[in-house]
């Protein structure tokens, strides 16, 4: 049995502030676990710990409590970051490089052959469409170009699992819809994908589970399909209805005992409308 | 156990190494710092034309000093400077994120850094030493041409006056010890940027990492006087004895590179000074590199 990509367990990261005796609680008792091969969305509000959780299950930070492991690895090892590839949210690169100097770069790190790597560059460059800026510094770069570089190091040496902190951001729409379609790729290859992004319906679309974070805690989580679905309800798709059938069956559902017409129209639950709902649940200020 | 592993990754892996302190090395090469060699052309060149009011010994002295005196200057200030820049701006544009979410230890990229730097430094300081070597040959032949035509039509010279002469100046040509001066800028500028490097890794700022470098850097040249007088002597009252002693022990002992000025003035050097010399600098580093390490590798990022 191969281990599951990703493994938090209990994860807590506490920060502490400064001198005064301040400190911030990033992460609390966080678990989950990612299958391997799975794509896993990590989504919730700004500052509620996603960037943290990530950064920890890298090694770039230390868990205050609990443990995070990679394919059976402790993060803490370096061996476990073979299997990694991590885009970082508003990624810098060398700006003296150009963009194909920092793909072998990366790749030599990653201790690829020349021969591998000459291949793997090409490859990459065509896949995120940088062909033409292969050859030019990386300080001449728009912030897309950037993010692009970025997907494309974070896989240089074909890991099984990639962590890509919002990927999307700053991308162009055709861009952004590229960067799905490699998710869906990467999947195909049976790839681990940790997700986070703040466009939601990307998540939905492509996310086998998902994870919604807040002030550091988990506040759901599942598959995907069954956290939007809605038990109690049940969902009639009927294409060209004529009103006075419509009309009918609102009729015959009004006169059940039990049944009850919530809405309709064209019903969407949408990972958003269940991601406003929790995260503002909490306030107590939502309806709906 | 996991079977995704399926080989057994080297720990530590000197090509790692070398892949970042190559792209240390270019980066710096492409801040344009080899600027400063055609400042030092510039200079040495300069000092070779100062000829008025020199005896021809002089004028070739005047082209050492000057130019080991440059060497050990831009060694020195690009040592601290460049390592205090290097890592917290790999942090700022969190480069360091992809570096080290890579399979790099924490030891391989501190240790890839400072060899970027020595790199810089080594081969900066080649290119100043054969472009000196070649002005000062030339300059002691132009000397000893123009000295010898000038004796020849003196009659109270002799043939053994003469050959005299030629010897003492050919003294200060170019010769085995300048290359051993240059070494000893070499192996100070290497400690000095494994300080600035065990600065860097605890400092908030690259000013706070160049002022206490360079504090350490001048207080290393006291390093003897302050042993006598704290150590040997047992002076100062006992909190200060303790501090010193801590001071002395922890701040290298710089003023033992310091043979560029007997060098430049015509000595010789001993086989025996620059292995204890080039021993004790690879101790020094070495120690602040696994310093620096332990700092670095609790750091957050
Ligand atoms: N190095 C740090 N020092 C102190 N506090 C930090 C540090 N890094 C993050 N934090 C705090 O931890 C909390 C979680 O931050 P994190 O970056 O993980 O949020 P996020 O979920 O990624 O948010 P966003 O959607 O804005 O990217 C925030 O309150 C942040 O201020
Ligand atoms: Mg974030």
């Amino acid at each position: 049995m191969s281990s599951p990509a990703v493994e938090v367990d209990n994860l807590t990261k506490i920060f502490s502030l400064s001198l005064r005796r301040d400190y911030l609680v990033a992460v609390q008792n966080l678990s989950f676990t990612v299958a391997a091969g799975e794509v896993y969305g990590l989504i919730g509000p700004n500052g509620s710990g996603k960037s943290t959780t990530m950064k920890v299950i890298l090694g770039l930070m230390k868990a205050t409590r609990g443990s995070t492991r990679i394919f059976g690895l402790d993060s803490r090892d370096v061996r476990s970051r073979h299997q990694v590839g991590f885009l970082p949210e508003n990624p810098y690169f060398y700006k003296h490089l150009t963009g194909k100097e920092t793909l072998h770069f990366y790749g030599k790190l990653c201790g690829l052959k020349k021969r591998d790597r000459n291949e793997r560059c090409a490859e990459l460059l065509a896949l995120v469409d940088l062909e033409d800026a292969a050859d030019r510094r990386l300080g001449g770069y728009s912030k897309g170009m950037l993010q692009r570089i970025g997907l494309a190091q974070a896989i240089i040496q074909r890991p099984q699992l990639v962590i890509l902190d919002e990927p999307t951001a700053g991308v162009d729409p055709s861009g952004s819809r590229k960067i799905r379609d490699l998710i869906f790729q990467l999947k195909e290859d049976g790839v681990a994908v940790i997700l986070c992004s703040h466009l939601l319906e990307q998540v939905q679309e492509v996310c086998d589970r998902v994870a919604i974070m807040q002030k550091g805690k988990m506040l759901r989580e599942g598959a995907l399909n069954e956290l939007i679905a809605i038990e109690d309800e049940v969902e009639l798709v009927m294409k060209n209805l004529p009103p006075d059938l419509q009309a009918q069956i609102e009729k015959l559902v009004n006169d059940d005992a039990q049944a009850q017409m919530v809405r309709a129209g064209h019903p969407r639950t949408t990972l958003e409308r269940l991601f406003l709902s929790e995260t503002e649940g909490e306030e107590g200020s939502a309806h709906e | 156990m996991s079977d995704t592993v399926t080989y057994r990754p080297p720990i530590f892996s000197l090509q790692r190494v070398w892949t970042l302190a190559s792209s240390t090395f270019t980066q710096l090469v492409r801040m344009k710092t080899f600027y400063f060699l055609a400042v030092f052309a510039v200079l040495v060149i300069a000092a070779s034309n100062l000829n008025l009011l020199y005896t021809p010994v002089q004028q070739l002295k005047v082209i050492r000093e000057t130019s080991l005196g440059a060497m050990s200057i831009f060694s020195w200030l690009f040592a601290i400077s460049a390592t205090a820049v290097l890592i917290p701006r790999d942090l700022e544009d969190r480069t360091l994120y992809t570096i080290l979410s890579k399979p790099v230890p924490r030891l391989e990229y501190l240790v890839g850094k400072l060899m970027g730097v020595l790199l810089v430094i080594g081969v900066a300081l080649a290119l100043m030493y054969a472009f000196f070597s070649v002005i000062l040959y030339f300059q002691e032949y132009r000397i000893i041409s123009n000295e010898m035509a000038h004796m020849a039509q003196n009659p109270r010279y002799t043939d053994q006056d003469r050959a005299s002469e030629a010897a003492m100046i050919a003294a200060y040509g170019p010769d085995l010890n300048l290359l051993i001066a240059v070494l000893a800028v070499f192996l100070k500028s290497a400690v000095l940027a494994a300080v600035a490097m065990l600065v860097s890794t605890f400092a908030s700022s690259s000013l706070f990492t160049i002022i206490i470098s360079t504090v350490i850097f001048l207080i290393g040249h006291f390093h003897k006087m302050a042993t006598d007088f704290w150590v040997v002597e047992q002076q100062g009252g006992m909190i200060t004895r303790i501090l010193g002693e801590i001071l002395v022990l922890v701040i290298p002992d710089f003023q033992i590179f310091n043979i560029a000025d007997s060098v430049s003035g015509g000595q010789t050097v001993s086989l025996n000074l620059v292995t204890q010399m080039s021993a004790l600098a690879l101790m020094y580093v070495a120690i602040f590199t696994i310093a620096s390490w332990f700092l670095f590798s609790d750091k957050e990022f």
